[in-house]
This record gives C-alpha cells, structure tokens and sequence, in this order.
C-alpha cells in the first residue's frame, strides 16, 4: 500500500495539486469548489427532506424534482475535487479511519437521495397529502447522514494519522 | 485601531474559554459552521433560483416557508464565526480573504433589506408558474452571487493568514 501512496504523491496530477510544481493556487481553488460543491448538494437534499417531513407543506413535491440537476451538477464538482484532493494527499486520507466513515456517510445518503428522486419525487400522490412514517424516518436518517459527512470531513484535517509517505 | 480591537477580542474571558476548550470546541464549531452553510443555500440559494426562473411550478410563497430554516443556520454561523474571530483575532481582522467575505455579506444584507422593503408582498402573490419582474430576478441574482462569494471568501481565509 505504502508504495502505491509513493508513487501517486511523486506523480504531476499530486504535486500540482499540492502546489509543488510552481502554481500555488490550486488546492485552495480545489478546496473551493469542494465547498461550493457540498453547499449546493447538501442543501438541496436537506430542502427535499424538509418538505418530506412536511416544513413548506405548500411546495409540490413533485416539482422539487427541478433542483436534482442542480444536486447532481454539484456532486460531478465534489467527486471530481475530492478525487483531485485525495491524489494530493492519499496517504493523510486513506490511512485516517474517519476518511471511511466520511466516504460511507455520503454513500448511504446518496443511495437515499437516488430513491427519494426516482421513488418520493416522482410520486403525485405526495404532492398535497402526507407522507407516510417510512419515508419520513427516511428523511430524518439522511440529514444525519449528510451532518455526519460533514462532521467526519472537517475531521479530516485533525485526525490524520500520517501526512505523507515521501 | 485593528491592533487594539484585535488584542481586546483576544483577552476577553469569551476568547480564552473558547481556544481553552482545546481538541473539539474549534473543529465542532467548524463543522457547524458548514452546516448552517448548508441550510443557507438550501433555502434562500433554491428561492434565489426559483426567482431566476428555475423550479417553476412552485410558488415563491410556498418555497419561502424554508427561509426560517435559512434564518437558524445563519443565526448559528454568526455565533460560530464569531467565536472564531474572538478566539483567534489576528488571523481574521488582517486577512483579506475574510474583509472579502464581510464585503459580500454588507452587500448581502442590504440586498435582503432592499427585498424585504420593496418587492417581497408583491412577490408573495404571484402563483406557481408566473415569471418574476426583472428587479426581483436581479436581487436574485445578487444574494446568489453574494452567498457564492461568501462561501469561497470564507474558505480561502485560511490560506491568508497574515
């Protein structure tokens, strides 16, 4: 593993990344659009589990489904930083236990978003009436997911075990 | 003048409680700190672009209900930013990146004062399809342009530090 965490930070796409290769700017813009990324993302899901649990009860459901592609647009952002940041530092992520439970937060989360917009979203009957106790609790466990994520991400900066392996 | 500020707010009994809190008061306060981002651009950043003309079919009226939501995780970044600016002075008062992130909130705030004064009643009648008029799609515009700002300002502040 420690080699394969070598020879990715000694590659141009990490040491670009990290600044090393003359340009300084490109974590922090990386870092940037991870945020941006995570606002636009999370705060979508959290309006749809809002009117899920019946905040807003005046918006059509339905009609939430118009904001998924601003959802997915910033998920496409934050795989593409977060695979950049993780070129960039493998080892500080990988060998960090929180990494995992950050990376297994937003996959629970999404799976539930994806069934929420193929399933919820696309369900008139949910349009004016109320949702049913499932699905509510659905919505309550993926805001927890999405906090959690974000939790275990700021983590991330305190808790590493190793930095780097060069 | 900054200088003093920045050395009152670092010895007031609020900035020691808070940096003698140690290991999780900071990256806690952090980690809420982007929470309350979230609540903020999933309510008044999805009104701002159902007023640009995206999400028809809901009217402002309806979506607006989130705001309070919006409100509570501004409300909680104000008192986490805070506790970062008193704790740890010298690295905000001095950073450019952070007097960026005040400029685009002034504005910010103005604009939602100008909203609320002007065209919100009228805005709050119109149904679910209609088009916004012009002057409310460039305020619109502007709270999403300054909410966009205030979040890269904000996070480009630790690369400033003086």
């Amino acid at each position: 593993m420690e080699a394969l965490f070598i020879w990715i930070e000694n590659s141009p796409l990490s040491l670009w990344v990290r600044g090393e290769s003359g340009w300084h700017m490109a974590f922090p813009i990386i870092i940037v659009f991870h945020a941006l990324g995570m606002g636009f993302l999370v705060g979508v899901a959290l309006a749809i589990n809002g009117r899920v649990l019946g905040l807003a009860p005046g918006v059509p459901l339905t009609r939430l489904h118009a904001f998924i592609p601003v959802a997915v647009i910033a998920l496409i952002v934050n795989a593409i930083s977060g695979v950049l940041l993780l070129i960039g530092y493998p080892t500080k992520a990988l060998t960090n236990p929180v990494f995992y439970i950050k990376l297994l937060c937003i996959a629970l989360a999404l799976w539930n978003l994806r069934w929420f917009t193929k399933t919820v979203l696309t369900n008139t009957a949910y349009d004016s009436g109320n949702m049913p106790l499932s699905i509510k609790r659905l919505a309550v466990i993926s805001t927890g997911l999405w906090a959690s994520a974000i939790i275990a991400g700021r983590l991330l900066a305190y808790t590493y075990n190793h930095i780097m392996s060069i | 003048m900054l200088e003093t500020i920045s050395d009152w707010l670092q010895s007031t009994w609020l900035s020691h409680a808070f940096i003698s809190q140690g290991l999780w008061a900071w990256p806690m306060s952090e980690s809420l700190h982007f929470i309350g981002l979230c609540l903020l651009v999933g309510s008044v950043g999805l009104v701002d672009l159902r007023m640009l003309g995206m999400a028809k079919g809901i009217s402002v009226s309806a979506l607006h209900k989130l705001i309070p939501f919006g409100v509570a995780g501004y409300l909680l970044n104000v008192i986490t930013g805070s506790l970062f600016v008193v704790g740890d002075a010298d690295q905000y008062i001095f950073n450019d990146a952070f007097r960026f992130k005040m400029l685009f909130m002034f504005i910010a705030g103005i604009n939602v004062l100008f909203f609320y004064s002007t065209a919100f009643q009228q805005t709050k009648l119109l149904g679910p399809n209609d088009e916004m008029p012009l002057p409310v799609k460039i305020m619109a515009g502007v709270s999403l342009a300054c909410w966009i700002g205030i979040i890269c300002a904000g996070r480009l502040i630790t690369f400033y530090r003086p």
